[in-house]
């Protein structure tokens, strides 16, 4: 079985182009945050130099274990999916679930390997920059010069292999189950995350209005509120959905499309209500905080530069990532499509209809989207702001929040309609016999 | 049953519903250049059932597809029902298509996320005409398909998908119905069952329609055949049977030969 992997992976290398992509940016990410680590380790290091480059590998180190496990997990299931019929041959040639798990799961692993082997320059830059950005901000001693050693190539190494494998040991399981079952554990998980989320939100009112680790608190809220909102995401649409009529025959076939469709863009929904959430609780969060600090005419501490950097950080990484995601995700179910679209095309859509149908669907995703990860991130600042300030909601403006609507829906839109632009050229008629 | 009063397309019935005029049809470049059609003229009249038969390689998908507008002749002149069809964006193609032309494809392409009511129904919608769902439900009935409505394409037989793709074909009223292979994939009960319907679309209500295939049996249900060989006409046979058509078909060949 890893002979056949090895063998698919090489005559098909851009149907694991997605697969790389996401083993590449999170390992790239995990090696830059833990080469930190490293760097703090070398002998000769203030204290609070180390803190402040251990507290920030830390942090995002973990965010960037669920990140690549996310990301390998999406693409790898629309992966699979695609592959149904491939699988399906092998398993009329005698292959055992357990040999076609073996085999995907090889696949996985070796372009997780070749990803996180490509990401060591990079991460190596990114580490250095990194470096470079908390010496100007006073966070690191100037005398600390940049590591990158074990620590950064194990976990790049072993978090990217495992999310990998993991990744796809579900995926190929959830494809080669006879009977979908699935469920009751992930109502479950969401129900769970939901109501930790509500937990964490409301213990920020236990803290006081200058305590270091208030943003903690709704922060944490937000995103655990925001997981569970993604699990549930694909009922989520169908609530939005089953009143919903449109007009024009792109409309109602776009609301038909998505009905049955719901499962399938679940991923897509799922990254961009973690993107809303978590980019605008951390900038309105961090922006109520600057404000604060500077009304107040205090002077920053390091802990609270620190926590800025983080924050920005984090907001960065996952910006990055997820748009990637998004691209990778929705390029790949597009593209996935062309046989559909050719059957709309013979049934006498003209190739606006169709790219109006497309972008209709997109449209309701990203709104679906946006709104639940705005909930999300209300429920986080809430209560953030009302400690923190004498007010209910920030004083900010909409401003930030737009901005983060923009991208979602340029990101969304743009690769959705492009996509099926390019897919509109192959004629109808091969398009159909394509798949066929 | 399907109402042959509502003609709302009945404005200037020409007595031609398909007349190809020295149809020619090149794929690739220089070298590889491959002749699909070479000077095809054909005139078909209204409310025939006529089958295009041919050996594999002969022209005969690029002549059904050059004929209903999906693929455009390199030279010649391709008119349906009077109007012809002039080279331009796929969009203006596929207005063109409208109300004029319905497909019945051998993968029936069917969209999966649509019930078979919706399906049925979709091309009118596309085109932004009056959806009658009471007339789509006749139609559905008229194919055996009234208790399956609400069904969803991967639910049905090979052979029920088929009669739905026939019902979508007929509900616009087109003056042509193209059918590519409709029975290659079906069993030959179902087969048997949608040659009928395509029949009964001529003799009751009227339409025209062309079907390729390769069956001598498919193709002894219509009116008459026309077989192509190497890109060109070669001979017309009226009121076909199975016997006649598959000895034809099997020295089309040498007749190719002689002619040259």
């Amino acid at each position: 079985m890893f002979v056949l992997a090895m063998r698919s992976i090489r005559q098909r290398p851009g149907r694991f182009l997605a697969t790389l992509l996401a083993a590449f940016l999170g390992a790239a990410i995990i090696m830059t945050f833990n080469s930190l680590h490293d760097t703090a380790a070398q002998h000769g290091i203030d204290s609070v130099s180390a803190e402040t480059l251990s507290t920030s590998a830390s942090v995002v180190g973990g965010y960037g274990t669920l990140l690549v496990f996310f990301a390998v997990a999406s693409t790898l299931t629309v992966n699979v999916r695609q592959r149904s019929r491939e699988l399906e041959t092998l398993r009329g040639s005698g292959a055992t679930p357990a040999q076609r798990r073996r085999m995907v799961v090889g696949e996985a692993v070796a372009v997780a390997l070749l990803g996180a082997i490509l990401a060591v320059g990079p991460a190596m830059l990114g580490g250095r920059a990194l470096l470079g950005v908390f010496q100007d901000n006073g966070q690191v001693a100037r005398s600390v010069d940049y590591s990158f050693g074990p620590y950064a190539l194990q976990s790049g190494l072993g978090i990217t292999l495992l999310a990998s494998a993991g990744a796809a040991f579900l995926a190929v399981r959830r494809a080669t189950r006879q009977r979908q079952q699935r469920g009751r554990a992930r109502t479950f998980l969401a129900y769970g995350t939901l109501v930790a989320g509500v937990v964490s939100v409301t213990a920020t009112f236990g803290f006081s209005s200058t305590d270091a680790a208030l943003m903690a608190a709704p922060a944490y809220g937000a995103i655990l509120l925001s997981v569970g909102l993604a699990l549930l995401a694909p009922r989520l649409l169908k609530l939005l959905l089953d009143p919903l009529e449109l007009a024009g025959a792109s409309g109602w076939l776009a609301v038909r499309n998505l009905r049955e469709r719901a499962d399938q863009v679940a991923g897509i929904l799922m990254s961009l209500i973690l993107f809303t959430a978590v980019s605008t609780a951390t900038l309105y969060m961090q922006a109520v905080e600057s404000d604060t600090v500077k009304a107040s005419g205090l002077t920053k501490s390091v802990d609270a530069k620190n926590l800025e950097t983080l924050n920005f950080t984090v907001v960065g990484v996952i910006v990055v990532f997820v748009c990637v995601m998004l691209v990778n995700s929705l390029y790949a179910a597009t593209t996935y499509r062309a046989r559909e679209f050719g059957g709309q095309r013979l049934a006498g859509a003209t190739p606006g209809q169709v790219l109006r149908t497309v972008g209709t669907e997109t449209a309701i995703l990203t709104i679906t989207g946006v709104l639940s990860g705005t909930v999300a991130a209300l429920a986080g600042i809430i209560p953030f702001t009302m400690v923190r300030t004498d007010s209910v909601l920030p004083h900010q403006g909409l401003g930030i929040w737009l901005a983060v609507v923009a991208v979602a829906a340029t990101v969304t839109l743009g690769t959705s309609l492009l996509t099926a632009r390019r897919v509109l050229r192959t004629p109808a008629v091969e398009a159909v016999g394509l798949a066929a | 049953m399907f109402r042959t009063a509502r003609r709302t397309h009945d404005k200037g019935p020409a007595a031609e519903a398909l007349r190809l005029v020295k149809v020619s049809r090149t794929y690739g470049h220089d070298d590889s250049a491959v002749t699909a059609l070479d000077g095809v003229t054909l005139s078909l009249e209204r409310g025939t059932f006529t089958a295009v038969m041919g050996p594999s390689g002969s022209g005969k998908s690029t002549l059904l597809q050059c004929a209903a507008g999906l693929d455009r002749p390199d030279s010649g002149i391709v008119m349906v029902d009077g109007a012809e069809l002039t080279g331009g964006s796929e969009a203006e193609l596929t207005r063109f298509r409208r109300g004029r032309i319905g497909f019945v494809f051998q993968q029936y392409n069917l969209l999966d996320t649509l019930t078979v009511a919706q399906n049925t129904v979709l091309p009118l919608k596309l085109a932004g005409r009056r959806v009658d769902r009471e007339r789509a439900r006749e139609v559905l009935s008229a194919v055996g398909l009234g208790d399956r409505l609400g069904h969803r394409p991967d639910q049905l037989s090979g052979g029920q998908r088929q009669r739905v793709a026939i019902a979508r074909a007929l509900v616009t009223e087109p003056r042509v119905i193209f059918a590519d292979e409709p029975t290659g994939a079906l069993d030959t009960r179902s087969a048997r069952d949608v040659l009928l319907l395509l029949r009964e679309a001529v003799r009751v209500h009227g339409r025209t329609v062309v079907m390729v295939t390769h069956d001598p049996v498919a193709a002894s249900y219509a009116d008459s055949v026309v077989f192509l060989a190497d890109g060109r006409l070669a001979g017309r046979m009226h009121a076909p049977t199975v016997d006649a058509v598959a000895e034809r078909l099997a020295h089309l060949g040498d007749d190719v030969t002689v002619g040259v």
